[in-house]
């Protein structure tokens, strides 16, 4: 070697400051982990408890819905659900999962989506991907698990429909809740995924049905998969689960007052023609027992992964089978109205139940004719009710006048909501004078009025209000609260809520004449004159009810757009004990096919024991 | 003659002291997930020793006549690695002989410091170097670090840069050439930034000078190693019971981060003993340095010196968060054969100069 032995002192110094150099960088290093470790550890070691923790709901038994006779009409059932955390998850496992559970290819696309849209912490958190699976699915999974990480499979209860269509549109629907519900009800405590009710009891006692969902503490790993107790005891961090586990309590259970045999056979009354809807309410206490709209749908669809195929099937019906229409839609009452001029008269005294006028088949007002069906000759008020005489009604129209017959029109709570908030009802309306001139270029005529008392003027009800008209008649006069729910009781049975009957107000008007007015109605059915004679009636029953048949102003689908058939009616006559209200739209006479479909449901109300041969078979289609 | 009582104790105990607690350490990073990187690294560790021994017995002076030869057969198994490498995870850094893959750019760091020992040893200038003078030990880190940039692999280069820039500082330099070497240097900083470091590198970078940037992604690692180094607060979580280790947030937990595991598990204490360890040594390369006999020893030292310093610097700062997160290994705590191999011959290079002072 060329170079002399000792160094010289210049590069001495290089090295001593180079040995200074490399103890400050290591100064850097301490100073830096004692601020981790020391300064910072408590809140380092929080997150890395943090990472572990995870909290798994423990979802909630949602509560039944059980009909008059203690069925189950809204159930649960266990199924499986797969979630997927994305952060572990890529698209070879997508693929993977899609064929392993044989989902069509637009269902992995929206999965793909769903999976993409997670972003930073919430691609540690497992979603929803695919509910309710199927046994051969869950099976397949279960075995390609190992080579699917990120994926977990989950029990949870479902809703199930065991009537299937039957009372759909009052049982109501569940599904997801949205993106939006979910900025707005976080307090509520939904999340992602979470089924919520969407129309009738199951969106009116969500709060009730849903019970609150319990809590679970577990330790995930990285990948989120759930790691044993052992393993746990073994790192020593048990006590990160202790005290950790908050149980679900079970959704509250709603027994209803709606019968589902008699609400089968009133699906069965309709079901013969396209669109229509049959209300029964007991007369006494306001409940509803039957409450039919058709078409009907099956609710099952929407909780279960609802294919597309069905949900665009039923959106693009051109019959609207999500449409209730016993409350959600009103229409021109015909001559189920005419009671109301005929009690609003017998009231003020303007006509008695003797006087007799004669028919010739029209009536002139002014230059305009009104028609009637035929000449009915002399008649009286029993007989111009039994046989639907117009022209007797608007003679009464005439005397009556238009704002009384509206005053007792909302009497009868007509013209606002029942107050059974179901399926967003409406109030329908009354027509006043005030009304027409607002809204007529002409003003108020006198023809109005007499178009008004056979319910074909503009005044509107829905059949629930129909049916509560009729019963309001019935029962002397106390207008209810139309019920729908019994009690609210808790899933051991325990009653927590009883509803009893409510009523609204009582009608000022003479019991006699209430009475004398429901005499005068059996005459539709009984008497051999009667628009609706000849409708098999159970022996022994008398029904007293008013056909009719509310024309439609405007043609609007041609042909097809009939007239709307209406049949309401109480029973036994003698005693009511339950009304009946049945729209059938564009079918026609009220009396050819609204009344046989009504007096169906009443004949099997009344025969009840025979109501379970009726259940057997078979619904309507 | 080698005598007995002339051996290194104090370098020997401290380099086994770091590789039973890098062992440990390795042990708790593996053994729930890849069990058998424990056992390879055994392996490993033995031909280490015996790479050690080697290096050791052999009189360094030696090793400068061949210090050239090895150079060359150093870059060129770099250029071979370019043809017939192996990839893994988008780099191609390894040869696979017999079965067994090694990483050729390892060892150039050793080639790198015998060839600049030897050049610098050769041609002394006296009066200082100036720029042109260093235009040959450049073009010897160069060709080196433009192979190993190409498979690629930012850390490698780097350490290489900054064992040259380490080495270079030793020396005397003529005050323009210092100067120009700092512009070059920033002129080289954009350069270096749009060109040479690809698209997840700069990610990185970003994410460090900005850590809200990105959590759940370029940051998520980082932050998952902070919080396990943190969450070993004083005394440490314990021996196999650091959850962020076990449960396997930490990633790269015996490549780039073996630091957290042993952070978390032994916490601070057993950070400043490991630490102090590594300081130690370092400490006493450049004493080694400063005690030899002639100018290629001195040398030799001092690169192994610096080749400690900037891996640990490095890659504790990395794992600290004071630094970006780069790919550099901690000696003898990480996984790699061809790592052990380097930095226990590495320290049999030092050995060699100690047993001749």
């Amino acid at each position: 070697m060329n170079t002399p032995g000792s160094q010289a002192p210049d590069l001495r110094r290089r090295f001593r400051v180079m040995a200074v150099v490399a103890c400050a960088a290591f100064a850097v290093l301490f100073v830096r982990l004692w601020q981790l470790q020391i300064g910072a550890g408590e809140q380092h070691l929080r997150r890395a408890h943090a990472n572990l923790v995870a909290e798994i709901p423990i979802a909630a038994v949602r509560g039944k819905i059980v009909e008059a006779r203690g069925r189950i009409v809204a159930d649960n059932r266990p199924t499986y659900d797969v979630y997927v955390t994305p952060r572990f998850f890529d698209e070879s496992m997508l693929a993977k999962l899609g064929k392993v559970a044989g989902l069509e290819h637009d269902r992995i696309e929206r999965m793909r989506e769903r999976l993409h849209g997670a972003k930073d912490l919430v691609r540690y958190r497992p979603l929803r991907v695919l509910r309710d699976i199927d046994r051969d699915q869950l099976a397949r999974v279960e075995t390609a698990r190992l080579e699917l990480p990120g994926v977990r499979l989950e029990w949870s209860p479902q809703r199930i429909y065991p009537m299937k269509s039957v009372g759909a549109h009052l049982v109501g629907y569940m599904n997801e809740v949205g993106p939006e519900e979910l900025r707005t009800r976080r307090d509520e405590g939904y999340a992602a995924g979470d089924l919520i009710g969407r129309a009738g009891l199951e969106r009116l006692f969500e709060t009730s049905l849903r019970g609150r969902d319990g809590r679970e503490r577990v330790l995930l790993d990285a990948r989120g998969a759930r790691r044993p107790k052992e393993e746990i005891a073994e790192l020593g961090i048990t006590y990160l689960l202790h005290g950790a586990r908050e149980e679900a309590r079970a959704g509250h259970d709603v027994v209803l007052t709606v019968d589902f045999d008699l609400q089968r056979v009133a699906e069965r009354a309709i079901g013969r023609y396209r669109t229509g809807a049959a209300v029964a309410i007991e007369v006494d206490t306001g409940r509803i027992v039957a409450m039919a709209s058709r078409p009907t749908f099956d609710p099952n669809l929407f909780t279960g992964e609802v294919t597309v195929q069905d949900q665009s099937n039923l959106e693009s019906d051109p019959r609207r089978p999500l449409i209730d229409r016993t409350v959600r839609e009103n229409y021109f009452p015909g001559s189920i109205f005419k009671v109301l001029p005929a009690l609003s008269a017998l009231r003020d005294g303007l006509v008695s139940t003797e006087e007799k006028i004669e028919c010739k088949g029209r009536h002139e007002l002014g230059q305009r004719t009104f028609r009637c069906t035929h000449a009915h000759g002399k008649v009286n008020l029993e007989q111009a009710l039994a046989r639907s005489c117009n022209v007797y009604f608007y003679q009464l129209a005439e005397r009556v006048g238009m704002d009384r017959l509206a005053d007792i029109s909302w009497e009868f709570g007509l013209g606002s909501p029942t107050g059974l908030g179901l399926n967003s009802e409406v109030g329908g309306f009354v027509a006043t004078k005030d009304w027409y001139h607002k809204h007529w270029k002409e003003g108020f005529r006198l023809g109005f009025t007499l178009n008004a008392a056979l319910g074909q003027g503009n005044t509107k009800m829905t059949v629930l209000q129909a049916a509560l008209l009729y019963a309001t008649i019935a029962n002397g006069g106390r207008l209810f609260v139309p019920q729908i729910v019994r009690r609210i009781q808790a899933a051991d049975g325990r009653v927590l809520q009883e509803f009893a009957p409510q009523a609204r107000r009582t009608v000022k008007i003479q019991p006699d004449q209430l009475r004398w007015i429901v005499h005068a109605l059996t005459g539709v059915v009984h008497d051999p004159h009667g628009t609706a004679y000849g409708v098999k009636v159970a022996q022994t029953l008398t029904v007293a009810g008013k056909t009719g048949t509310a024309e439609i102003g405007v043609q609007r689908r041609g042909a097809q757009e009939g007239s709307h058939a209406w049949f309401a009616a109480v029973a036994p006559a003698e005693a009511p004990r339950i009304a009946v209200a049945v729209l059938i739209e564009h079918g026609g006479q009220g009396s050819k096919v609204a009344a046989p479909a009504a007096i169906e449901i009443l004949n099997a109300y009344f025969r009840s024991p025979d109501l379970k041969m009726a259940a057997t078979t078979g619904e309507a289609p | 003659m080698i005598r007995a009582r002339r051996f290194d104790w104090t370098l020997a105990v401290a380099v086994v002291a770091i590789s039973v607690v890098g062992m440990l350490n390795l042990y708790s990073a593996t053994w729930t997930s890849r069990p058998q990187l424990y056992s390879q690294q055994v392996s490993w560790m033995g031909i280490g020793l015996v790479g050690f021994a080697a290096a050791a017995a052999l009189d360094y002076r030696t090793l400068s006549r061949v210090a050239y030869p090895l150079y060359v057969a150093g870059v060129l198994s770099l250029v071979a690695v370019l043809f017939v490498g192996k990839t893994i995870n988008g780099a191609r850094r390894w040869i696979e002989i017999a079965g067994i893959s090694v990483q050729p750019s390892e060892f150039m760091k050793l080639m790198l410091i015998l060839a600049m020992a030897r050049f610098l040893n050769d041609w002394p200038v006296a009066e200082g170097r100036a720029l042109r003078h260093l235009a040959i030990p450049a073009l010897m880190v160069a060709v080196p670090v433009a192979l190993v940039l190409r498979q690629p692999d930012l850390g490698t280069s780097l350490i290489l840069v900054l064992i040259f820039a380490t080495v270079v500082l030793l020396i005397k330099l003529r005050r323009g050439a210092l100067i120009s070497l700092v512009i070059v240097g920033a002129l080289a900083a954009p350069l270096t930034w749009s060109h040479l470091l690809k698209d997840y590198q700069r990610q990185r970078i970003l994410t460090f000078l900005e850590p809200g940037r990105d959590p759940a992604g370029a940051g998520w690692h980082a932050r998952q190693a902070l919080t396990a180094v943190g969450a070993g607060k004083l005394e440490g979580r314990g021996f196999l019971h650091g959850t962020q280790t076990q449960m396997h947030f930490l990633p790269e937990r015996w490549t780039d981060f073996p630091f957290a595991v042993w952070a978390e598990e032994w916490g601070f204490l057993g950070s400043v003993v490991l630490l102090g360890l590594y300081l130690f040594l370092i400490l006493w390369a450049v004493r080694l340095a400063s005690d030899a006999r002639e100018r290629f020893g001195a040398i030799l030292c001092t690169g192994v010196a610096a080749l400690l310093f900037w891996h640990v610097f490095i890659n504790v700062g990395m794992v600290a968060g004071v630094l970006p997160v780069v790919g550099v290994t901690l000696p003898l705590f990480s996984y790699g054969g061809s790592s052990v191999l380097t930095v226990l011959v590495g320290v049999g290079l030092l050995m060699s100069v100690s047993l001749r002072r």
